[in-house]
């Protein structure tokens, strides 16, 4: 995609989603567009490191724990603001980024071994979160005590601010995407290629190890929503597996490697799960994670680079095609 | 800490490491011999226990019978499963990640079909040897975890015995080592992918089976057992077999250390940081060889 293009697709999807917010809906349908448009933001800053660098981490939730517990937690105890709770536990994200990735990229610790290191990762943090009771409530969570609205304690009635919040905090990411452009293009050739990368000159490390600490540092601040806008977290879904692998499952279904890719992921899992859940949540509570693993697996092996993927190959189709029509013609068949 | 105190703990930590080996077995052929990490692994687990579940509340089948009906019936399912979903990923880069990814689909749909099925309780099956005890020079052994420790031990026999000693052995052997050169020497390198496959759950299913007298079923149970599973193979060395008895033991003493001087969660964190050092300076693990993948 041109890079050009994807700074306007990025202002007119903007402008759209904006336009959204006057329009007159129910007010879960206002919850599902928020749900997707975390979800949008949260795969597309997992996909900084995941997606481009090509370094599969399913323990990301590890740092929206990490952002979350801080934000709640400076707020309960010390009454911070937790507009800069949010700051402080994006850099404890970044801290506990640095002190995995550091050893991970220095020992070259690559595809199913860098993964269950995240994993690792993770499991650590959520059983640090149910071992310290006292200040983090264990497995019994914490919540958030409710306040009218307040615009320094990101608390608001009603969904609308909320849903204003993420919309920005999904352009910010998508933009510092955008913006990353070369750091993005190191990251692919480091993905495709690495020693080839670092004979070019690219410093592999550095790299690697600054696109995941802005990874990090964004799922966090993600985390810290999370908890403003749905007022209560514990360790086993904000620090769990479920999330970690939400986070892969949009931005793989959607495109890993590209820039819309986890927003077009968001936008059909999210509506489509939530749909699930509200006609057969009751009957068959599991219906919507199943429905998730088997578009996952069948992504996988019939889809492997998402949706965004599919007008390259319908592309690819016509080259071929116009091809075998100029061969047969007589021509020489030449690729343009 | 009395030394009575510290013998119980001792043999606590090994029937418990025996079970985890048993555990982990079939995870360590798999990436052994197929080079893949099956993240559905506990899932299987699961799978396995609400069969040996089932099995006793219907039929009143005894746990340890029920292995002998899990055997054949989750090799067929390994097999299935194979031909599904790990088959068309092999050989078209980027295996590894993609193989991680669609069996923590894989993992997705077990757990969630299993909620669908049979709903979130805990189930528990009581047999003869619930609750009962053996005692050996005044140490109490759990009588459930005693026989488990006895079949992982048949278990991991028989199959040292298939892999070493029979032509079939000799063969994924080979193709562990070097696919290339194993299908240059004429062995139908997907057939023992396949098989492979098959008997790796099938051994999975096995662990299930036996442990489910001693630890509640629900559908999330398997990823609990997840972690401690690639904790021991990668402890132990991914691929090597003794790695994993070797790491099952040393997990099971840990665990029990820990457990009885702080608390279970620090128990998990410890073994949990441990991995992460075996990964950082030894990911072939303790007991592996070669080099660095």
């Amino acid at each position: 995609m041109k890079p050009k293009l994807s700074l306007i697709i990025l202002a007119i999807l903007s402008i759209v989603l904006l336009s959204v917010y006057f329009l007159p809906m129910p007010i879960y349908y206002k919850h599902v567009l928020i749900l997707t448009l975390f979800y949008a933001y949260m795969g597309t800053a997992w996909n900084i490191m995941c997606g481009y660098a090509g370094r599969l981490s399913l323990g990301h939730a590890a740092f929206a724990a990490v952002g979350a517990y801080t934000t709640l937690i400076l707020y309960r105890g010390l009454g911070l603001s937790p507009w800069l709770g949010m700051i402080a536990g994006g850099l404890l994200a970044v801290c506990i980024m640095m002190l995995i990735a550091y050893p991970c990229f220095r020992f070259g610790l690559k595809g199913p071994y860098f993964t269950l290191a995240s994993i690792a990762l993770m499991e650590i943090v959520q059983n640090l979160l149910t071992f310290m009771r006292s200040l983090t409530g264990g497995s019994l969570g914490l919540s958030l005590p409710y306040k009218p609205t307040n615009f320094a304690l990101f608390q608001f009635d009603g969904k609308e601010t909320y849903y204003l919040i993420i919309l920005l905090f999904w352009a910010i990411a998508v933009f510092a995407v955008w913006k990353m452009e070369r750091t993005r293009y190191y990251l692919e050739a480091i993905r495709e290629d690495e020693s080839a990368a670092s004979a070019l000159g690219i410093s592999v490390n550095k790299n690697l190890i600054k696109a995941a600490v802005i990874s990090a540092f964004l799922v966090a601040i993600g985390g810290a929503f999370y908890v403003q806008y749905f007022r209560y977290i514990d360790p086993y879904t904000i620090a769990g597996f479920g999330l970690s692998l939400n986070l892969a499952l949009v931005t793989i279904i959607g495109g890993s490697g590209t820039i819309f890719g986890p927003t077009i992921g968001a936008v059909i899992l999210i509506p489509l799960s939530e749909f699930l859940r509200l006609s057969a949540g009751t009957q068959l509570p599991g219906l919507h994670l199943f429905v998730y693993g088997v578009l996952l697996i069948m992504t996988i092996i019939y889809l492997p680079k998402g949706i965004a993927s599919i007008p390259g190959i319908m592309n690819a189709k016509k080259i071929r095609k116009a091809n075998i029509k100029n061969a047969a013609a007589g021509g020489s068949g030449v690729n343009e | 800490m009395s030394m009575e105190t510290f013998l119980q703990i001792i043999a606590s930590g090994i029937l418990l490491g025996g079970i985890y080996a048993l555990l982990s077995i079939g995870l360590n052929l798999i990436f052994g011999v197929i080079k893949i990490v099956n993240l559905a692994h506990g899932d299987f687990i699961m799978l396995s226990m609400y069969a040996t579940f089932f099995l006793f509340t219907t039929f009143k089948i005894n746990p340890y019978i029920s292995t002998l009906i899990v055997f054949p019936l989750f090799v067929i399912l390994g097999i299935i499963i194979f031909k599904l979903i790990i088959k068309p990923l092999l050989g078209k880069g980027e295996t590894e990640v993609n193989t991680i990814l669609a069996t923590a689909g894989l993992g997705f749909v077990l757990q969630n079909a299993a909620l669908m099925l049979w709903g979130s309780d805990f189930r528990a099956i009581e047999t003869n040897l619930t609750g009962k005890s053996y005692e050996f020079a005044g140490i109490m052994l759990s009588a459930g975890r005693f026989w488990a420790f006895i079949v992982c031990l048949v278990v991991a026999g028989v199959l040292y015995y298939l892999l070493m000693y029979t032509s079939l052995g000799s063969k994924i052997r080979a193709v562990s080592q070097d696919s290339d050169a194993a299908t240059l020497m004429g062995i139908n390198v997907n057939m023992i992918y396949t098989l492979t496959f098959g008997v790796g759950i099938a051994l999975v299913g096995i662990g299930g089976a036996i442990i489910t007298p001693t630890f509640y079923v629900f559908p999330t149970v398997g990823l609990y057992f997840n972690t401690l599973a690639f904790i021991i193979v990668v402890l132990g060395g991914l691929g090597s077999f003794t790695g994993a008895l070797v790491g099952g033991l040393i997990i099971g003493l840990i665990e029990t250390f820990t457990g009885v001087v702080a608390s279970a969660e620090l128990a998990q964190v410890f073994s949990l940081l441990i991995f992460l050092v075996i990964l950082f300076v030894k990911p072939e693990g303790i007991m592996g060889k070669g080099a660095r993948v």
